[in-house]
């Protein structure tokens, strides 16, 4: 079943598009990963699909509804993890939580139950009355992963979630994503990782000057550029020489 | 090296823009009323003081330690930035024009105070002293004489010495330029000639010593940003400074007041609000400023409608700046995601507004109390208030 749906999205921040045409779909319980070289229009694509910015053509049905159809839906629908963490100062770490669990109709009973289950993952327990000034960049974004975790929603939306985060929050991030996945969430995930892209994504998107290149499983990939046993790396770069030549 | 000029010229083109651009709003703001009637209230005072001060009053040494201390403070201006330290390292030996200007600007710049507070001053040493007019504008003449030494010698210094110790060279300073002005204001001209000699000799001291170094980079440029932080945090009164960040602190026996907001998903906003507004120095100081004003003036006056108009005033002031500022949508938030209606972040910013208006309110009123007709102010805090928020347009929506 189909639970995000892009449709010849068109659009970006000025009237000249940075996206382009963008049709693609993440099924149920489907890790997917954006992936594209700096400006390809990785961050434009999730942007439309949060809602921050709209498409100038084209539609984006999460859930059966567009932001326009029903906005309650449509954002309770998915979380977010930015690329740069972007918390609030004045909020320590306990009520980032306790927002987002509000904000998302979360009871207090589950707020404790998953809060503490994430806390430990993430190994933040002793930070609980913190206020942000004090976290490292990965700390942040560990923030940042445990609230958009918290809300438990059908499609996560994470923006480079490796960088800047320790060995064992990267860990903890995948186990997460994992867990999440066989409970039938979806995932859109953008990355330059692409070790771990390849070894973890069900299908990859490959994006080039805000158009998909190619996209589907690693099979279908190395198919649709003729590299048989082609790495993802091999791949990328290979897009890459593309656009050199052009 | 017309390179290095046309930086400054940009540099201080843009200086310039940013200062005017925050200083309409100062002068417009609800401070210059305060000041236009602290400076008259001031200036009245003085003037009745002149009529009664005694001949043996010391003008020449106050006069002079007030001078004194303002020449010494002459921090220069080089509007010098970070990346500077990288893109300006070649061209060191070329960079004395730079500076130069940034001199030349600091001097003027600085002018203007301490003429101020000297004319000010004047009408006391014609009351005081036996000075004849040529003599006082003489002296006006080597203060300026003495601003640019200073300025000179203060930058030399900080140059010479990567700013280390620099209250060291403040104390020398206006202890030289508090005697070269007692001594001119006592016409004792013998001893201005030697003081002024010394500032020279102290300067061509640094001057040998700046050669040897390189230019201390780093020194300046902090230098710059606490200054334009200075300046923007000032702005920052009046009005909304952008890339200004408020420093945060927990207020933690405000606590309490975070237990009115509900567990529920109607409530988030008010949740974010209430802590955005207590925790965020520049908010809840700017309310704690405004209140304690309004309360002071309606302490202090007995006349009802002088109290009834600053009062409301105060209140529209404090209603209209803590509603931009907890509206306004500069950077992106979390809660622009959340699954909650567009309006309850207004209405949750309406009902903390009211109930730090009603406090307010109260606080103005027990000021009053014993005064005819008190019972009035609190209805013109909160309606002016109340009609204050609704009449104004919302800075959310303009994006």
């Amino acid at each position: 079943m189909t639970l995000l749906q892009l449709t010849d999205v068109t659009g970006g921040y000025t009237r000249k598009p940075v996206i382009k045409d963008l049709t693609f779909s993440i099924g149920q319980g489907e890790l997917v990963g954006l992936i594209g070289l700096n400006g390809a229009g990785k961050s434009t694509t999730i942007k439309h699909i949060i809602g921050t910015l709209l498409p100038q053509s084209g539609e984006i049905r999460l859930n059966g509804v567009t932001l326009n159809e029903d906005i309650k839906k449509y954002r309770s629908s998915f979380s977010y993890i930015p690329e740069t963490p972007v918390l609030y100062d004045e909020l320590t770490l306990k009520e980032h939580l306790e927002l987002t669990a509000m904000a998302y109709d979360i009871d207090q009973y589950t707020l404790k139950s998953r809060s503490e289950d994430l806390l430990k993952e993430f190994r933040m327990e002793k930070r609980l009355n913190w206020f942000p000034s004090h976290f490292s960049k990965g700390m942040r974004q560990k923030v940042m992963i445990m609230c958009a975790f918290l809300v438990n929603p059908q499609l996560y939306i994470i923006d480079e979630p490796f960088v800047g985060l320790d060995p064992l929050g990267i860990q903890s991030l995948l186990d997460q994503m994992d867990e999440k996945k066989k409970d039938g969430a979806s995932i859109l995930m953008s990355t330059h990782i692409l070790s771990t892209a390849e070894k973890h994504c069900d299908r990859i998107i490959l994006l080039h000057e805000g158009r998909v290149r190619a996209q589907g499983t690693m099979n279908d990939l190395r198919r649709a550029f003729n590299m048989p046993d082609a790495t993802l790396d091999d791949l990328y770069i290979a897009m890459t020489k593309e656009q050199d030549h052009e | 090296m017309n390179n290095l000029n046309e930086v400054w010229s940009k540099r201080f083109t843009h200086y310039m823009n940013e200062v005017q651009k925050y200083m309409r709003f100062v002068f417009t703001g609800h401070l210059a009323l305060v000041l236009v009637f602290v400076i008259g209230a001031v200036g009245y005072q003085y003037s009745e003081w002149l009529k009664v001060v005694k001949p043996s009053f010391p003008a020449e040494w106050i006069v002079a330690l007030i001078i004194g201390i303002i020449l010494a403070l002459s921090r220069p201006v080089t509007l010098l930035r970070e990346p500077d330290q990288v893109y300006l390292l070649p061209l060191e030996s070329k960079m004395s024009l730079y500076f130069k200007k940034a001199l030349t600007w600091t001097f003027w710049s600085q002018i203007g105070l301490v003429s101020v507070v000297y004319i000010v001053a004047i009408p006391l040493l014609n009351t005081v002293t036996e000075l004849s007019s040529a003599q006082i504008w003489t002296v006006l003449i080597i203060i300026i004489l003495l601003k640019y030494l200073n300025v000179q010698i203060e930058f030399h210094y900080r140059y010479a010495n990567r700013g280390y110790n620099v209250g060291v060279d403040k104390v020398t300073r206006a202890v030289l330029s508090i005697l070269t002005v007692q001594s001119i204001l006592t016409a004792r001209f013998s001893f201005v000639i030697l003081f002024i000699v010394l500032l020279l000799i102290y300067d061509w001291a640094l001057v040998r010593r700046v050669k040897e170094q390189p230019i201390p980079y780093e020194h300046f440029v902090k230098l710059e940003q606490n200054r334009m932080m200075g300046f923007y945090r000032f702005a920052n009164y009046f009005t909304d400074v952008p890339h200004l960040r408020g420093s945060i602190r927990r207020r933690s026996w405000l606590n309490f007041v975070y237990s009115i907001v509900p567990y529920s998903q109607k409530s988030t906003q008010n949740y974010l609000v209430y802590r955005t507004f207590i925790r965020t120095d520049d908010h809840f100081y700017l309310w704690v400023r405004l209140t304690a004003i309004s309360g002071i003036v309606v302490l202090l006056v007995n006349i009802p409608i002088v109290t009834w108009i600053v009062a409301a005033a105060l209140s529209f002031a404090t209603t209209i700046q803590l509603k931009y500022a907890l509206l306004s949508s500069g950077d992106f938030r979390m809660d622009r995601l959340y699954p909650v209606v567009k309006t309850q972040r207004k209405q949750a910013v309406q009902k903390v507004l009211r109930l730090f208006m009603v406090i307010q309110a109260i606080i103005v009123t027990i000021c009053a109390l014993g005064q005819p007709l008190f019972f009035v102010l609190p209805v013109i805090v909160i309606a002016i208030s109340e009609v204050t928020f609704m009449m104004t347009k919302d800075p959310s929506e303009e994006y």
